[in-house]
C-alpha cells in the first residue's frame, strides 16, 4: 500500500489550500455552516464569487475530459473538496458539477454536453435538483408529476419538494412520468429546465433552524423543450441510476469534521472551568480523543474512495460508509460541542456565541446531509442489498 | 497512493489462511484453551518452519526480513482464524530485540525465536492496572554484577510455557519514564514462580512473581534507566499488530453473521430479509471499512518509518471499540446459538474483550490520543 501523494498532488493540494484560505478571510460574518450559501443574498453572492475564483483556475471541470474542457485528475477534484471542506467554503455547485455534470458526460448528447458542460464550468449557470415529490421520497415510484409530449415541447405539471437552493438555482434537472401507460422504470424522463420558465414557482420551506436551504417547486403547464432531455424519452430512470452512482468520497464534510475538531480543541485549551482549562477534564479529554479517532478512520476510508475513484473503480458501498458515518460523527458533534459549552450550546451565530455558534448550528443542520442524497436509511439498504447480498425488500 | 494489496500481500494472507483452516481448526482452539499449555508445541514447530516467527527477524539472523505493513497482514488472517498460544506477543517482543539488542542477544535469541525454539515473553503490567509509566514499580536493586528483582507482574502472556522474558522494572527511586530499566531474562530462572490466571479468553495469561532474583548486568536490554521509550516501541507496535489480530476477528464474525442471516429461515423467510437486522449488518459492515485503513494507515508509517504513535493509537482505540461492537451484534443475531460456548462467534466475543486491554485499553490510547491532537 501507499497512502502518499505524488509530489505533483502535494504541489497542488498546497496550491488548492492557498487559494482557499485565502477566499476563507472573504467569507461573510453571516456564513456559518455549509448551507450558509443558500440561506440569504450575501452567502448566495459569495457562493457565486468562490465558483468564479474556482472557474478560473478550471476547478470546476477537474477530471473531465479534455475534449470538454477538462482539467486536472480526478485526485485534484477530492483535494479541492478537502480543502473546501476545511475552509468551509461553498463555489462547487454540487448539483452542477457534481452530479449533473458527470451525468452529462455520461448519458448526454453531445448537443446538450457542448451548451451546458461550459456553462458548469465557468460557473455561469448553477443548477438544483427537481427530484422528490410529497409522495415520492426515497421511493421515487410514487411519482406522479407529469410531462406530456406536445411535438418539440414538454408540458409538465406537478409539485416537487426538498430543492436546495432551488429559490437561487439558474435550471434545474428533473424527473417526471411522461408515459402513464408505460412499465415501470420505463415511464420517466429526465429534461433540463431554465428556473425562470414561466409556470414554475418556488416557495421557502423553512429549515428547523430557520434558514432557507429547501424550497418546494409548483410547475404548472411549464413548457420545457424535448432538446433539453437528457438520454431517451422515458428512459430517465436509467439516467436517475447513472446520476446515482456517481461515487462520492464526502472529501469536503470529511475535511469540515476535521476543522471542527481543531477548533474545539482550541477551545477546549483556552476555556478555564473551575480555574482549570476545559482541555484537562479527563472526560472532555476522552470524549474528543474518541470523535478525533473517529475522524481518521472515515477520513482514510474517503480517501479509500477516492482512490478507487481515482482509477475508474467503484466503489459504491465504502462511498455509502463514509456517507453514513460522516454525517452521523457531524450529528454526534453537534451533541457532544453543544453539550460542552453547557448554557452556551443553546446561542445562535450572534456576539454571545462561542466558537462563532457553529456548534448549535451542527446540532441542527447534522440532518441536512443525513437524510439528503438517499437517507441513510437508503444506504443502509443499498449496503445490505447490493454490498452483502441480502434479500431486497419487496 | 495506492490503497490496495500488494500481490506479495494476497499471497501471505492466502498462505496464512490455507496453513491455519488445515492446523488451527476451530475444535484445536477449544481444546487449547483448557489445555495446560495454551498452545501446541508441534503446531509451533511448523510455524517456525514457515518462518512465521521470523517475519520481522533480519535475514542475518535467520529471519524472513519482512516489512511490518506485511507482517500485519499475516496477523490479521492469524485473527480471522484463532491462534492460540504466545504467537503475537513474541512476533512484538521480539522487537525489542532486533531495535536494542546487543549484538550478542541478537545472536543468541533471534535465530532461536526464528525457528521455533524460543517463546519471548513481556512482564510489563502490575497489580496496579495501569499502562503508564506510574504503573511500573517492581524494584531491580544493583548488587555487584547483578540485579535482583523483587515484585509481582500480572497478566504476562505464557510466562509458564516462556524461554525468555522481558521484564520491566524500576532501577531508580521514582514514579516516571526515568529510572525503567528492561531485563532480558531466563523465564525459568530461579525465584520466577508463575501462575495461570483465569481469563475471558482463556489465553493463558500469568501472575509472575520474582523473590530475588539474580540478573547479570549483562542481561539488560538497551540501557540502564531508559528502558521506557523501548517499551513505548513495543505498546506502539504491539496496538498496531494486536489491532490487525482483532480486525481479522471482526472480519470473520461479520461473515459468519452476514452468512447465518442468509440461510436461517423464520416467518418463511431468511432471516437476512428483515430490515431490522440488515441495517445492523449494515451498521458492522460501515465499522468494518472505517476500521480497515485506518489501521493499515498506521501500519503503512511503520513500515516507512514515518511518525505514526497518533495513529497507532488511534487505531487501538477505534477497533478495540469496532472489534465488541461487531462480536457482540454477531451474538446477537445469531439468537440463542449465539451463546452456546460451542458455537464459533463467542470464542471471537471474548477474545474482543481481551485484545481491548493488551497494549493499553481504549481509555489509555484515547488519552495519548488527546495529548496528540494538541490537547493542552
Amino acid at each position: 500500500m501507499d497512502f502518499r501523494l505524488t509530489e505533483e498532488q502535494v504541489a497542488r493540494r498546497k496550491e488548492i489550500y492557498k487559494v482557499c484560505e485565502e477566499l476563507e478571510k472573504k467569507k461573510p460574518k453571516s456564513y456559518v455552516g455549509f448551507e450558509s450559501q443558500f440561506d440569504n443574498e450575501e452567502g448566495w453572492a459569495f457562493h457565486r464569487y468562490c465558483a468564479k475564483e474556482f472557474a478560473k483556475r478550471g476547478w470546476l471541470a477537474l477530471g473531465w475530459p479534455k475534449e470538454y474542457g477538462g482539467t486536472g485528475t480526478m485526485m485534484d477534484k477530492v483535494l479541492l473538496a478537502e480543502a473546501r471542506g476545511y475552509y468551509d467554503l461553498p463555489g462547487s455547485d454540487i448539483f452542477g458539477v457534481s452530479m449533473l455534470a458527470p451525468t452529462l458526460l455520461a448519458a448526454g448528447s453531445e448537443e446538450i454536453k457542448r451548451e451546458f458542460l461550459p456553462k458548469i464550468a465557468s460557473a455561469e449557470v448553477m443548477f438544483c435538483e427537481l427530484w422528490s415529490e410529497p409522495n415520492a421520497g426515497s421511493d421515487l415510484a410514487g411519482m406522479t408529476s407529469t410531462a406530456v409530449r406536445k411535438g418539440d415541447e414538454f408540458i409538465v405539471n406537478g409539485q416537487k419538494t426538498w430543492n436546495t437552493g432551488a429559490h437561487y438555482a439558474d435550471w434545474g434537472f428533473g424527473v417526471y412520468k411522461s408515459d402513464p401507460n408505460g412499465k415501470k422504470h420505463h415511464n420517466l424522463t429526465f429534461i433540463l429546465n431554465n428556473m425562470k420558465d414561466k409556470g414554475v414557482t418556488v416557495r421557502g420551506i423553512p429549515y428547523m433552524n430557520g434558514s432557507h436551504v429547501y424550497n418546494e417547486v409548483y410547475l404548472d403547464d411549464v413548457d420545457m423543450s424535448a432538446k433539453y432531455i437528457v438520454g431517451q424519452e422515458n428512459e430517465g430512470w436509467a439516467v436517475v441510476n447513472v446520476l446515482a452512482g456517481f461515487e462520492r468520497s464526502n472529501m469536503d464534510m470529511v475535511y469540515g469534521l476535521v476543522k471542527a475538531q481543531e477548533e474545539f480543541v482550541n477551545f477546549c485549551n483556552e476555556t478555564k472551568r473551575h480555574g482549570k482549562p476545559l482541555s484537562q477534564d479527563p472526560m472532555v479529554r476522552n470524549k474528543i480523543a474518541e470523535f478525533a479517532c473517529s475522524i481518521e478512520a472515515v477520513r482514510t476510508l474517503a480517501y479509500r474512495v477516492a482512490d478507487q475513484q481515482n482509477r475508474n473503480e467503484m466503489g459504491l458501498m465504502d462511498a455509502a460508509s463514509v456517507k453514513v458515518f460522516a454525517s452521523e460523527l457531524l450529528e454526534k458533534f453537534g451533541q457532544i460541542a453543544t453539550d460542552l459549552l453547557g448554557p452556551y450550546g443553546q446561542v445562535k451565530h450572534s456576539k454571545w456565541a462561542k466558537l462563532n455558534g457553529s456548534a448549535e448550528y451542527n446540532y441542527q443542520a447534522c440532518f441536512v446531509p443525513i437524510v439528503s442524497m438517499g437517507t441513510n436509511e437508503i444506504q443502509r439498504n443499498i449496503i445490505a442489498w447490493y454490498g452483502l447480498g441480502l434479500p431486497r425488500m419487496k | 497512493m495506492d490503497l490496495r494489496y500488494s500481490e506479495q500481500q494476497e499471497i501471505l494472507k492466502k498462505s496464512a489462511r490455507d496453513f491455519l483452516t488445515k492446523e488451527c481448526p476451530k475444535a484445536k482452539v477449544r481444546e487449547l484453551e483448557n489445555d495446560a499449555k495454551g498452545y501446541d508445541p508441534a503446531l509451533w514447530q511448523k510455524m517456525g518452519e514457515l518462518g512465521w516467527l521470523g517475519f520481522n527477524i533480519p535475514e542475518d539472523y535467520e529471519g524472513m526480513g519482512y516489512s511490518f505493513e506485511d507482517l500485519a497482514m499475516h496477523i490479521e488472517e492469524v485473527g480471522k482464524n484463532i491462534l492460540p498460544g504466545p504467537y503475537i506477543s513474541t512476533v512484538v517482543n521480539t522487537f525489542a530485540i532486533v531495535e536494542a539488542g546487543t549484538e550478542e542477544q541478537k545472536k543468541d535469541l533471534l535465530p532461536k525465536i526464528s525457528n521455533g525454539n524460543c517463546i519471548l515473553t513481556l512482564a510489563w503490567l502490575e497489580d496496579n492496572g495501569l499502562f503508564d509509566a506510574s504503573g511500573i514499580t517492581l524494584k531491580a536493586v544493583h548488587k555487584g554484577n547483578d540485579y535482583v528483582l523483587n515484585g509481582t507482574k500480572m497478566f504476562v502472556d505464557g510466562a509458564h510455557v516462556a524461554n525468555n522474558m522481558i521484564v520491566v522494572a524500576r532501577t531508580k527511586d521514582g514514579s516516571g519514564e526515568d529510572g525503567i530499566t528492561l531485563f532480558l531474562i531466563d523465564a525459568k530462572a530461579a525465584g520466577i514462580k508463575t501462575e495461570v490466571i483465569p481469563t475471558i479468553a482463556l489465553d493463558h495469561l500469568c501472575e509472575v512473581v520474582f523473590k530475588d532474583v539474580a540478573v547479570p548486568a549483562k542481561d539488560v536490554l538497551g540501557k540502564v534507566d531508559k528502558g521506557w521509550p523501548i517499551l513505548q516501541m513495543l505498546i506502539r507496535k504491539g496496538s498496531i499488530l494486536k489491532s490487525a489480530e482483532s480486525f481479522g476477528g471482526l472480519q470473520a464474525v461479520f461473515e459468519m453473521t452476514v452468512a447465518y442471516a442468509k440461510e436461517r429461515v423464520q416467518y418463511d423467510r431468511p432471516i437476512g430479509a428483515f430490515q431490522a437486522l440488515q441495517h445492523k449488518m449494515s451498521d458492522m459492515w460501515i465499522t468494518l471499512g472505517t476500521s480497515k485503513y485506518l489501521l493499515y494507515e498506521a501500519a503503512w508509517k511503520e513500515s516507512e518509518g514515518e511518525p505514526n504513535s497518533k495513529e497507532a493509537s488511534m487505531t487501538k482505540a477505534y477497533i478495540n471499540e469496532a472489534y465488541k461492537l461487531i462480536t457482540a451484534l454477531g451474538v446477537k443475531l445469531h439468537g440463542g446459538i449465539g451463546t452456546s460456548s460451542d458455537h464459533d462467534v463467542p470464542l471471537y466475543y471474548r477474545r474482543a474483550k481481551a485484545a481491548d486491554t493488551a497494549y493499553g485499553s481504549t481509555d489509555y490510547h484515547r488519552e495519548l490520543v488527546a495529548q496528540q491532537i494538541g490537547m493542552k
